[in-house]
C-alpha cells in the first residue's frame, strides 16, 4: 500500500514537472530551473557537510570549476555536445576536489572550514586575474549552446527555454537521484558513521581519510554539474559565481531546509528562491529580508524545516525527532 | 600464542601511563585485566588497538607485528575492540550498526562465520529492535549491539572494555553469560577489562592485575584467591 502511494506521488511529481511550463509560463519555468540548479548545488554540500561533517565553506570553487569547464569546453572545442559540456563541468569539480582532498581530509572542524575559506578566496582571485582563461569579472559569455543531439534520431534546440527546461530537469533530476542513491549504499552508512565518530569507524576497519576523500570528490563533482548547468542556463559564467558569498548560500539553504536529511536542501533552496523572488517584487532591500527570514527560521527551527517537522511529528508520537548535528 | 604484548610503554604527552606492560593471550582463552581506576587498563587495550601509539614495546598478533599500526589495519588483522560506554552509531539502525562491523572486518572464508542471523540467535532482543536507531536502545541492548558489531568482523580476539559498566544487575548477568557463550561456542579469545571483579573472575582463565601503569600480578584465579595480600594491594580501595 505504502509502495503504491509512493509510486502515485512520483507519477504526480513527474506530471507536475512536465506541466510546469504550460501552467506557469516561461518566466516561472526559468525560475524553476535556477531553483533546481541551487537545489543540486545545496545537495552536493549536504552530502559533505550534513552526512559526513566535512566543513566545506568554499563550495563555490567546485561550482566555478563546473561553470568554467562547461563554458570553455563549448567555447574552445567545436562540435562539443551539450552533455559533453556538462561532463566537462563535472570532471572539473571532481578534479579540483581530487587535488585538494589529500590536504582537506586530514583536517577537521574549524581548521577545515578556514582552509576552505582561504582556498575559495584564492580561487576567486585567480578567477578575477586569469582573464584569458576565465574572462575575469566579465566572465565567459556567448559560447554556443549546442542542440541535444542523438545522431540520426533526434536533435533538440537548446536555445529554446522550454527545451532547456526539460533538459535541465532531466540532468538535475538524475544528479539528485545519483546523490540519493550514494547516501543509501553501504558507503552511506560509513559516511554517517564518520560524521558521528571517525575514530569508531577507524577501529571497525575502515580507512577514514580515503572515505572522506571519496565523499569530497563526489560532492565536488555534483557541484560541478550544477555549475555547468548554471553556465548553460545563463550562457555566461563570471567570477561572481565563485565568490565566498556563493559558497555560503548553499550552506544556508541546507541549514534552513534541514541539514543531514536528503529532502532538506531541496526545501531550503525552494524556500530561499521563493522568498528572494517575492522580496524582489516589493523592495530593493532583498538582503535585509533574506537576513531577517534566516534569523526567524534559525530561532524557531534550529534544525531547519525538516527538524521542525520531525519535532512536531515526535510530539504527536509518530516519529523520532531529528538528531542535533 | 595469539597475542603477545612485550614491554609496552605509552605516554599521554609527558605522563608515562604504561610502563613496560607485558601480557599474553592464548587461543580460546579469556584473560582479565583488572585494577583500580586510572591504572592504565583501558590505555593498554587502546595501545594494542592502535588508538594510542605506544612509544616502545611490541604487540604481536598471530605472529605478526601490529605495534602502532592504524586501528583499521589492526581490525583487519583480526582484533575487534568493544569500547567502554557502548559506543554505537546512534543514528544508524541496529541492522546498519551490525553491517558496519562486517564491512570493516576481516572477511573469513571459514565455516561458521558470524552473520546477522547468528548474532540475532545470540542476542534475540536485537532482532526485535533491528530497524530501530541505536540511540533508542537501553544501555544493556547497546552493549549487546557493540559486542555483536565487533563479532561481525569475525575476529580471533575481542578486546572488551568495561562491558558491564552502568548496567542493571540482571543485565550484567546477561552480558556476562553472552561473553561466556561466545568464548565457549566459537573459541574467540577475549581480553577483558572489567571493574566488576566477580564477573571477571567468573569468566577468566587467567588474570593480570595492574598497579600504577604496570602489571603487578599475573596468574590463575586460584593463585589470586590464594593471595589475599595481592588482591588487597591491587583491587581493594
Amino acid at each position: 500500500m505504502k509502495k503504491a502511494i509512493k509510486w502515485i506521488l512520483w507519477i504526480i511529481l513527474g506530471i507536475g514537472l512536465i506541466l510546469i511550463p504550460k501552467i506557469f509560463g516561461i518566466y516561472y519555468t526559468n525560475f524553476f530551473v535556477s531553483l533546481a540548479i541551487m537545489a543540486v548545488f545545496s545537495q552536493s554540500i549536504n552530502i559533505e557537510l550534513g552526512y559526513t561533517r566535512i566543513l566545506n565553506f568554499g563550495h563555490a570553487m567546485f561550482f566555478g570549476m563546473g561553470g568554467y569547464g562547461a563554458a570553455q569546453a563549448l567555447a574552445l572545442i567545436p562540435g562539443m555536445p551539450i552533455l559533453g559540456a556538462v561532463l566537462c563541468g563535472m570532471l572539473g569539480g571532481g578534479l579540483l576536489a581530487l587535488v585538494l582532498s589529500p590536504l582537506v581530509v586530514r583536517v577537521s572542524g574549524m581548521a577545515c572550514a578556514m582552509l576552505h575559506v582561504a582556498f575559495n578566496a584564492l580561487f576567486f582571485m585567480l578567477a578575477m586575474k586569469l582573464r584569458p582563461l576565465t574572462g575575469g569579472e566579465d566572465g565567459i559569455s556567448g559560447f554556443p549552446i549546442p542542440p541535444f543531439n542523438i545522431p540520426g534520431i533526434i536533435s533538440i534546440d537548446m536555445t529554446n527555454p522550454l527545451n532547456f527546461y526539460y533538459f535541465a530537469v532531466a540532468v538535475l533530476g538524475i544528479s539528485m537521484w545519483l546523490m540519493w542513491y550514494f547516501t543509501k549504499t553501504p558507503f552511506g552508512q560509513i559516511m554517517i558513521g564518520i560524521r558521528d565518530n571517525p575514530k569508531r569507524v577507524n577501529y571497525l576497519g575502515f580507512k577514514v581519510p580515503e572515505s572522506r576523500a571519496l565523499v569530497y570528490i563526489v560532492g565536488g563533482s555534483f557541484a560541478g554539474v550544477s555549475g555547468s548547468m548554471y553556465a548553460l542556463f545563463q550562457n555566461l559564467f563570471s567570477s561572481d559565481a565563485t565568490s565566498g558569498l556563493n559558497s555560503f548560500q548553499p550552506v544556508l539553504m541546507t541549514m534552513v531546509g534541514g541539514i543531514g536529511t536528503f529532502i532538506g536542501p531541496i526545501i531550503g533552496s525552494a524556500f530561499f528562491s521563493v522568498v528572494e523572488e517575492l522580496a524582489r517584487r516589493y523592495t530593493e532591500r532583498v538582503e535585509l529580508v533574506m537576513g531577517l527570514t534566516l534569523i526567524i527560521v534559525i530561532l524557531f527551527a534550529p534544525m531547519g524545516f525538516m527538524g521542525l517537522y520531525r519535532d512536531l511529528k515526535a510530539r504527536w508520537g509518530k516519529a523520532p525527532s531529528l538528531p542535533k548535528i | 600464542m595469539l597475542l603477545e604484548v612485550q614491554n609496552l610503554n605509552t605516554y599521554y604527552v609527558t605522563s608515562h601511563v604504561l610502563q613496560n606492560v607485558s601480557l599474553n593471550v592464548n587461543e580460546g582463552e579469556v584473560v582479565a585485566l583488572l585494577g583500580r581506576n586510572g591504572m592504565g587498563k583501558s590505555t593498554t587495550l587502546k595501545s594494542i588497538m592502535g588508538l594510542v601509539k605506544p612509544k616502545s614495546g611490541t604487540v604481536t598478533f598471530q605472529g605478526k607485528n601490529v605495534t602502532g599500526l592504524p586501528p583499521f589495519r589492526v581490525a583487519k588483522a583480526g582484533i575487534a575492540y568493544v569500547p567502554e560506554e557502548r559506543r554505537i552509531f546512534p543514528q544508524l539502525s541496529v541492522m546498519d550498526n551490525l553491517e558496519m562491523g562486517i564491512k570493516g572486518g576481516k572477511q573469513s572464508t571459514k565455516e561458521g562465520i558470524w552473520t546477522v542471523e547468528r548474532i540475532f540467535n545470540h542476542f534475540p532482543i536485537l532482532k526485535e529492535r533491528a530497524k530501530q536507531q541505536g540511540r533508542y536502545l537501553s544501555g544493556g541492548e547497546q552493549q549487546m549491539l557493540t559486542i555483536g558489531r565487533a563479532l561481525m568482523g569475525n575476529p580471533s580476539l575481542l578486546l572488551v572494555d568495561e562491558p558491564t559498566e552502568g548496567l542493571a544487575p540482571l543485565m550484567v548477568r546477561e552480558v556476562r553469560d553472552i561473553l561466556e557463550n561466545i568464548n565457549k561456542d566459537t573459541g574467540v579469545s577475549i581480553l577483558l577489562v572489567e571493574h566488576n571483579v566477580k564477573v571477571a573472575m567468573s569468566l577468566a582463565n587467567r588474570i593480570y592485575l595492574m598497579g600504577k601503569a604496570h602489571i603487578g600480578f599475573s596468574g590463575s584465579k586460584d593463585e589470586l584467591e590464594a593471595n589475599p595480600e595481592v588482591r588487597a594491594k591491587y583491587l581493594e580501595v
